[in-house]
């Protein structure tokens, strides 16, 4: 089955003469690692470096690096904001190099949607206007375009400030606009460049959730930008993690925070707890003979650790707790220990 | 030991005292061979080249082909301007007046519609409507032909990267060309009449229309842009559903600008007569010495361009717009006001409310010339016989026995050199050996007078400025425009243009900066000063020469105070802006450190706003140059009078090149003085 996106060899060079300078530097046939340290003793920019990705319809995909590392400008070549200066962006088996400019434009009608770290929103605009926008270039009526975007309004929960502007909005908000906006043309790749990284944690969790949601609604395929590693973890199918312009690792949360391939990702990961992600299946052992007593918890290979530790713990006695003097004053049940260390989910 | 390491580090003395020192020893040398070799002071006829002539003759024939197209232009242009003439002349002026007021109630409230409403009131009452009405006929033919010139210029060069530096270019040059020189060529080409004045400040007012337009466009933010883009608009829907709306703040205040710069240039351009406006009045009165007629006009002039300027400025900077019923309601009641008094009201042309108050100006000014005259002169010839011929021709012209009192001599020229030296010695021992070169070079200045300086030693002079500012590029561009004037034989005229405005841009930074202090450090002052500051940004420049023709008649002095008047402006605003904003923690730290007021001033705050003040002294440059021009037309010599005379005499060569020279005057002055900016906040790693 064709992918929903695929970027094959995808450089981004910034500077002066970036694309003679490449093609000469990839004839060599030289390592990409090498192109790019050429390219930089050069004074260019190999702001993406041999990118290759593959991401699946409906898969949400999370690109993570750290500051500089080249996330914005990968998922600005593959919707040509930015000019690639070498590779191929395929989308659903088109590709996006050779389009022309009214088949780009055309393309971002009906494919694309795209959020923006700071929202983007066009402050002359009231919130029905800014939603509605990608209807009006497509030359729909006024009324028509309206009615056709109460529903993503309410989706987003903005219903009831349609008729706001930009600035009398809370951050939350600003960002509910946008992410309406990209969703009112019809779209299949939808590309969220740190969406929530402007907005304080608690607004930042629930919109994580609510974008859960749409997604599970929509189920379109998602480029999601973060350099947060628990945002990651939470949304991601797959994860690419991208440093100094180049792609290190790609895999899902549990493969990203179990093998990490260097110090670079396992410096991501640190503060994960372990438990959290990691399922049964990859700790359990052969049975190899071993006696099985029936009853006790009940485990599945798809459990996190945490959970059935909890699972495990409950079958334990409840054991005394004592004070100073050596009196019991209470008891704890052992399972309560493994759900109040593990989390706040 | 000692001095074999010291003497490295002297001999590599710092970029400024080694451009001085040239620059000192090309003027000594021109000195000492003045006598023997006098075309180091005077460029012989000989070597120019007759650029006048070939431009006239060039420039000549271009505009004869183009007459007969620019003439249909011209006749073209005739309707709307009858049009908008024959509107605001049938138009009530009761009417109008509503129709202001109630616009500036629905832009800024109860404050913006008086305004309108007693401004308009004014003019009613001076008996100047059907000039004033003229006059705001062009300004509304002109500024639409403006503002959609400038937006197409300002998109272009927003779309297309490699004109925009071109464009850039061109506004530059074309914000230092003097207002009178376009007319010239516009003259021969549109023939006598209103259409040149039109035509004039179309382009005069493009230019700032453009510049914003660019500047909007250039700030709207990255991701509204690219996520127009990526809703899948087209170029042009991108462009004019999202850039330029979002970029509306400051379009409009291109438009308040644009506005401002059409009715100056219409006011100017009335110098060619034929339309009965407003700036012809002025005019005429002022010819006539009716003072106080001239002076009533010209308080018509400055409460339209008040009026139009705080409310478009409202238009822009108001985000909040008052209830339009109101509005509707005072338009009404002066409707109402209009049918009540139709039978009762005088044709407008003899109304005379303040006819009465015009001729007692007129008396008193009169009677307090003839009383202070004395007073007033001595003021006037103090100022031009210590200060301002001196400048002009040099002490060794300008000292004699009926206004010094004694006749300069040779040997105390060699005398004020021996004093000059010593001082510079003085303070090259001291180790400030640039301050010493810079000290020679006064001395050399103020002996001969920048009228008579050699060109060697000015262009040397020219050229270490543009080397310690900005390097050989910066050298080689003010050397080689400058020698384009020399070249053309215009080299005396610039130099008393030199003269004059560097006379008052000398007293615009010193009196100026001082003003700008207080203002920095009292926060009084600058309550007095800002809304004087504000008034004389918005007069138009041909209204300064009113007051002082009124008390010191035609003359160099006359036009001096005016340029400095209209110059001094944003010395002051620069100087307080760079003092008053210092980051408050350098502050506190000086603060932390003890430090007193002063040294913090002096020490910490000073060389902090050297950057803007160096910003405001180029504006001031530009100013000078600007009003330098129109003051012509109350008697100075030099570039300016050529400029106006060859408008008399719509010559178009001479126009051309005199205009050009003033303008590469202008453009030199601002690329030093932004040179040195640049390098002061380079050196405070701004
Ligand atoms: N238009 C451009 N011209 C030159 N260099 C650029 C341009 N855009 C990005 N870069 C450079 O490319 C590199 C990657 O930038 P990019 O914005 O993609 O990083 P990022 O991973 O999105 O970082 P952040 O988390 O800060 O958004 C940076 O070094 C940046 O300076
Ligand atoms: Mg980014």
């Amino acid at each position: 089955m064709a992918h929903a996106v695929e970027t094959r060899g995808l450089w981004q060079v910034f500077g002066g003469n970036a694309k003679s300078s490449l093609e000469r530097e990839l004839k060599t046939g030289a390592a990409s690692d090498d192109v790019a340290s050429v390219l930089k003793e050069q004074g260019l920019i190999p702001a993406v470096q041999d990118a290759n990705i593959a991401v699946a319809p409906g898969e949400l995909f999370v690109i993570m690096g750290l500051s500089g590392s080249g996330k914005s400008t990968l998922i600005r070549s593959i919707s040509r904001l930015v000019e690639p200066t070498a590779g191929e962006v395929i989308m659903q088996g088109e590709d996006l190099l050779k389009a022309s400019k009214s088949r780009m434009t055309e393309l971002r009608r009906t494919k694309m949607g795209m959020v923006f770290q700071h929202f983007g929103l066009f402050p002359h605009m009231s919130v029905i206007d800014n939603v509605a926008f990608p209807l009006k270039v497509r030359g729909l009526k006024r009324k028509e375009r309206h009615a056709k975007v109460r529903e993503i309004i309410e989706m987003v929960g903005l219903a009831g400030r349609e008729e706001a502007y930009p600035r009398e909005l809370s951050g939350g908000q600003r960002q509910r606009v946008g992410i309406a906006r990209s969703l009112a043309g019809d779209c299949e790749v939808w590309m969220l460049d740190e969406p929530f990284s402007a907005l304080d944690p608690l607004i930042r969790r629930q919109l994580q959730d609510e974008f859960l949601s749409i997604q599970e609604k929509l189920k379109t395929t998602i480029l999601f930008i973060t350099h947060d590693i628990q945002e990651a973890l939470k949304l991601a199918d797959r994860i690419a993690i991208m440093r100094d312009g180049r792609i290190v690792q790609i895999g899902t949360p549990t493969e990203i925070v179990l093998n990490p391939v260097d110090d670079y990702v396992r410096d991501f990961a640190r503060d994960v707890p372990k438990g959290r992600h990691m399922t049964l299946d990859e700790v359990m052992e052969p049975i190899n003979g071993a006696a099985l007593s029936e009853g006790g918890p009940q485990l599945s290979t798809s459990m996190t650790l945490e959970d059935a530790l909890a699972g495990c713990a409950m079958s334990f006695e409840p054991i005394p707790v004592r004070d100073g003097d050596g009196k019991v004053v209470g008891v704890v049940r052992p399972e309560l220990f493994a759900r109040a260390l593990g989390s706040d989910t | 030991m000692s001095l074999t390491q010291d003497l490295p580090r002297r001999l590599s003395a710092s970029r400024g005292t080694r451009a001085g020192l040239l620059v000192l020893a090309v003027g000594i040398v021109c000195l000492l061979l003045e006598q023997s070799l006098p075309w180091l002071s005077i460029w012989p006829a000989e070597w120019t080249v007759p650029t006048t002539q070939w431009i006239g003759d060039g420039l000549g024939a271009v505009l004869d082909a183009l007459k007969p197209a620019m003439r249909a232009v011209s006749a073209v242009l005739e309707y709307p301007m009858a049009g908008a003439n024959w509107l605001l002349n049938t138009i009530p002026p009761v009417l109008l007046i509503g129709l202001v007021a109630a616009l500036g109630w629905y832009l800024g409230g109860a404050l913006m519609a008086a305004l309108g409403f007693f401004g308009l009131l004014f003019v009613l009452g001076s008996g100047y409507w059907s000039e004033s009405m003229n006059t705001l006929a062009l300004v509304f033919v002109s500024v639409p032909l403006a503002l959609v010139l400038g937006l197409s210029i300002g998109i272009l060069a927003y779309e297309v990267p490699r004109v925009k530096a071109v464009v850039q270019g061109v506004l530059d040059v074309m914000q230092t060309v003097p207002t009178f020189a376009y007319l010239t060529p516009l003259l021969v080409l549109f023939g006598f009449g209103p259409v040149v004045g039109l035509i004039a400040s179309a382009i005069y007012a493009a230019p700032p229309m453009a510049r914003n337009v660019l500047l909007g466009l250039e700030r709207v933010e990255d991701e509204v842009k690219e996520a127009a883009v990526m809703s899948g608009g087209t170029r042009l829907q991108q462009l004019f559903l999202v850039e330029l709306p979002a970029a509306m703040t400051q379009l409009l205040v291109g438009i308040n600008q644009c506005l401002m710069a059409a009715l100056s240039m219409v006011i100017i351009a009335a110098v060619i007569g034929g339309f009965n406006d407003i700036g012809w009045e002025v005019l005429l009165t002022m010819r006539k010495a009716q003072f106080g007629q001239a002076f009533l006009a010209g308080l018509v002039i400055v409460v339209f361009a008040i009026v139009i300027d705080r409310l478009s400025r409202a238009l822009a900077t108001e985000r909040r717009r008052y209830d339009w019923r109101i509005g509707a309601g005072i338009f009404a009641a002066c409707a109402l006001i209009y049918l009540v008094t139709l039978s009762s009201m005088p044709p407008v042309a003899e109304l005379a409310w303040f006819d009465g108050a015009a001729a007692s100006v007129d008396q008193s000014v009169g009677e307090f010339t003839r009383q202070n005259g004395a007073g007033l002169d001595s003021l006037k010839n103090s100022a031009m016989f210590y200060m301002l011929l001196p400048l002009r021709i040099g002490l060794d012209q300008a000292v004699l026995p009926f206004t010094w009192g004694f006749q300069w001599t040779p040997a105390m020229s060699a005398w004020f050199f021996l004093a000059a030296a010593v001082i510079a010695g003085a303070a090259a021992l001291s180790g400030r050996t640039t301050l010493a070169t810079v000290l020679g070079c006064l001395a050399i200045i103020l002996e001969t007078g920048v009228a008579n300086l050699p060109w060697p030693f000015l262009l040397a002079g020219v050229a270490g400025l543009g080397w310690v500012a900005g390097g050989w590029r910066l050298a080689f561009f003010g050397v080689g425009l400058l020698s384009l004037i020399l070249l053309a034989g215009l080299w005396d005229r610039a130099m008393l243009s030199l003269y004059l405005s560097g006379a008052s841009v000398i007293t615009c930074a010193l009196v100026g900066g001082a003003l700008g202090l207080w203002a920095a450090l009292s926060k009084t002052a600058w309550l007095v000063l800002q809304p004087i500051c504000d008034m004389l940004q918005t007069i138009p420049l041909f209204v300064f020469l009113i007051p002082v023709l009124m008390f010191f008649q035609i003359g160099e002095f006359s036009a001096f105070l005016a340029i400095c008047a209209y110059a001094i402006v944003p010395m002051i605003r620069y100087t307080r802006h760079g003092l008053v904003t210092t980051p408050p923690e350098l502050m506190e730290a000086a603060q932390a450190s003890g430090a007193t007021t002063w040294q913090s001033l002096r020490d910490v705050r000073f060389p902090y706003a050297v950057p803007t003040i160096l910003l405001g002294l180029n504006q001031t440059i530009l100013y000078a140059f600007s009003m330098l021009v129109i003051a012509a037309l109350i008697g100075t010599t030099g570039l300016g009078q050529s400029i106006y005379l060859a408008l008399g005499s719509a010559d178009v060569g001479l126009g051309i090149a005199a205009g050009s020279a003033m303008a590469i005057l202008a453009l030199v002055a601002d690329r030093l003085v932004q040179g040195f900016a640049k390098a002061q906040r380079e050196a405070l790693g701004l």
